[in-house]
């Protein structure tokens, strides 16, 4: 970090909105991406940018996995081959395509999604629904991580409540939008509204704020 | 119109993971012929990574020791393609690099080049080529070659020369060398030897002598430094012992490119 340049707020939690993705968000700049240097070394074998890396970015990806797809001992797993594939595959992050955090939690997100897909357990997705709600009493206590939380949480308190609905349904629950038009008894023309204008007001909430 | 909005309006479910596999196919064709979707896909994709800091939990001692060992377990891919990729880039604005020396071949270079390294490292071996007198200038050519092989941006190029063999050129922007080589290089009388040219807008400048293995028509690599943009690498056989410039056509001729 050179002098006179503003620290990022990052740290266990390690998110950093936006990075260095200027491009779709209003009225940013370019930011350092203290995660996207971190991998470059990691692309290079430096394990103790390794152990760096982990530490900003496994509690969201092990929270993840757990909230979409719930089984404690099949959530680890996906966990670890996710934080094992952003050591594998490091030198493929591209800085000029988005935020690193956001290049981990992508992989996260969909590996999650995709084994929950996998399983078409009906039953206990039909479960999900009521569980959908974000268990705070979970969620680790380190300062900049809650701080990363609250500013989340905020922002998605700037939604409507049927924008939150879906977006949750779909992020946090892992379904698709249609299965989220048939659990909500709402034409999917709706739903996909919903998500797109719920993830831009968020956009917004979080690219100010930063 | 209608049908163009409903592509559009997907981007939401998209960014978040949400859209069936039957129909991503068909929404990435549209994003791949639509720079705004693209930038929008992009912007949303932050957003719904941000999400995850909601529900961030504290992965046991365990779970970190499990996954830091299998880590060290675990190969790495090289870059994609080979040109300097990002991350490399990212790297040359901090000023880092790999710390001390530590040739991490296996992910700078592309496969082919591995080829290259082992020739290199075969003439370098042959003591027998005997163009060092002294143990410090083996020392320290050896290094030099080794700083560019190992170099994240090595960029590898070869060429055909014209009265026979290949020359291969691995150069580094980064460490602003190359290193040359040669196989099956036709074997000159002794009146006669390869030379080595340095070109640039400024002139040619000698380089070196090649010196060609007794046996196998390989030359020792050489290293030449001080590069600059649109400076091209070139050979021409001149009198043994070397012209001051050029007095026959180049029989090989590098440009050096990219950056």
């Amino acid at each position: 970090m050179t002098g006179g340049q503003r620290k990022p707020r990052s740290g266990p939690g390690g998110f950093v909105p936006g990075g260095d993705a200027g491009a779709g968000q209003a009225g940013s700049r370019q930011r350092p991406d203290e995660l996207g240097d971190l991998l470059a070394r990691v692309a290079l074998g430096d394990a103790d940018a390794y152990a760096a890396v982990y530490g900003r970015t496994a509690g969201q990806v092990l929270g993840i996995a757990l909230s979409v797809v719930r089984d404690p001992a099949q959530s680890e797993e996906v966990a670890q081959e996710v934080l094992l594939d952003v050591w594998r595959s490091a030198s493929r992050f591209d800085p000029e395509l988005g935020s690193a955090a956001a290049w981990v939690m992508t992989m996260a997100h969909r590996r999650a999604v995709d084994r929950v897909r996998s399983e078409q357990k009906a039953a206990e997705r039909e479960q999900r629904v009521a569980a959908a709600e974000i268990a705070y009493d979970e969620v680790t206590e380190a300062v900049e991580a809650r701080l990363d939380r609250e500013r989340v949480r905020r922002c998605l308190g700037s939604l409507t409540e049927l924008q939150q609905e879906s977006v949750t349904l779909a992020y946090y629950g892992g379904y698709t939008y249609r299965q989220v038009a048939e659990l909500l008894g709402v034409a999917v023309g709706t739903v996909k509204t919903r998500m797109r204008d719920g993830l831009i007001r968020l956009r917004d909430c979080l690219g100010v704020d930063a | 119109m209608r049908r163009r909005s409903d592509v559009h309006t997907l981007a939401g479910a998209y960014a978040m993971d949400a859209v069936p596999p039957s129909e991503r196919a068909a929404f990435e064709r549209h994003l791949a012929g639509c720079g705004e979707c693209r930038q929008e896909v992009r912007g949303l994709s932050e957003a719904a990574a941000s999400l995850a800091a909601a529900t961030a939990v504290q992965p046991s001692a365990a779970f970190r020791e499990a996954t830091l060992r299998a880590a060290a377990q675990t190969r790495q891919l090289p870059p994609a393609d080979a040109a300097p990729p990002a991350p490399w880039r990212a790297l040359r604005r901090q000023g880092l690099g790999p710390r001390g020396w530590r040739p991490r071949l296996g992910v700078a270079l592309a496969g082919t080049v591995a080829c290259v390294l082992a020739v290199v490292a075969i003439v370098a071996g042959i003591s027998a080529y005997g163009m060092h007198s002294r143990l410090d200038q083996d020392q320290g050519h050896d290094h030099a070659v080794a700083m560019v092989l190992g170099a994240p941006d090595a960029k590898m190029m070869s060429a055909p020369v014209t009265t026979g063999g290949t020359a291969t050129v691995v150069m580094s922007h980064r460490e602003r060398a190359l290193v040359f080589t040669a196989a099956d290089l036709r074997v000159l009388p002794s009146s006669e030897s390869y030379e080595l040219w340095l070109m640039g807008p400024a002139g040619n400048k000698p380089a070196g002598m090649i010196n060609v293995s007794g046996s196998g028509k390989m030359a020792s690599p050489m290293v030449v430094a001080g590069l600059s943009s649109g400076d091209r690498v070139g050979m021409t056989v001149e009198p043994a012992g070397g012209s001051p410039h050029p007095t026959t056509p180049l029989v090989v001729v590098i440009a050096l490119t990219g950056a």
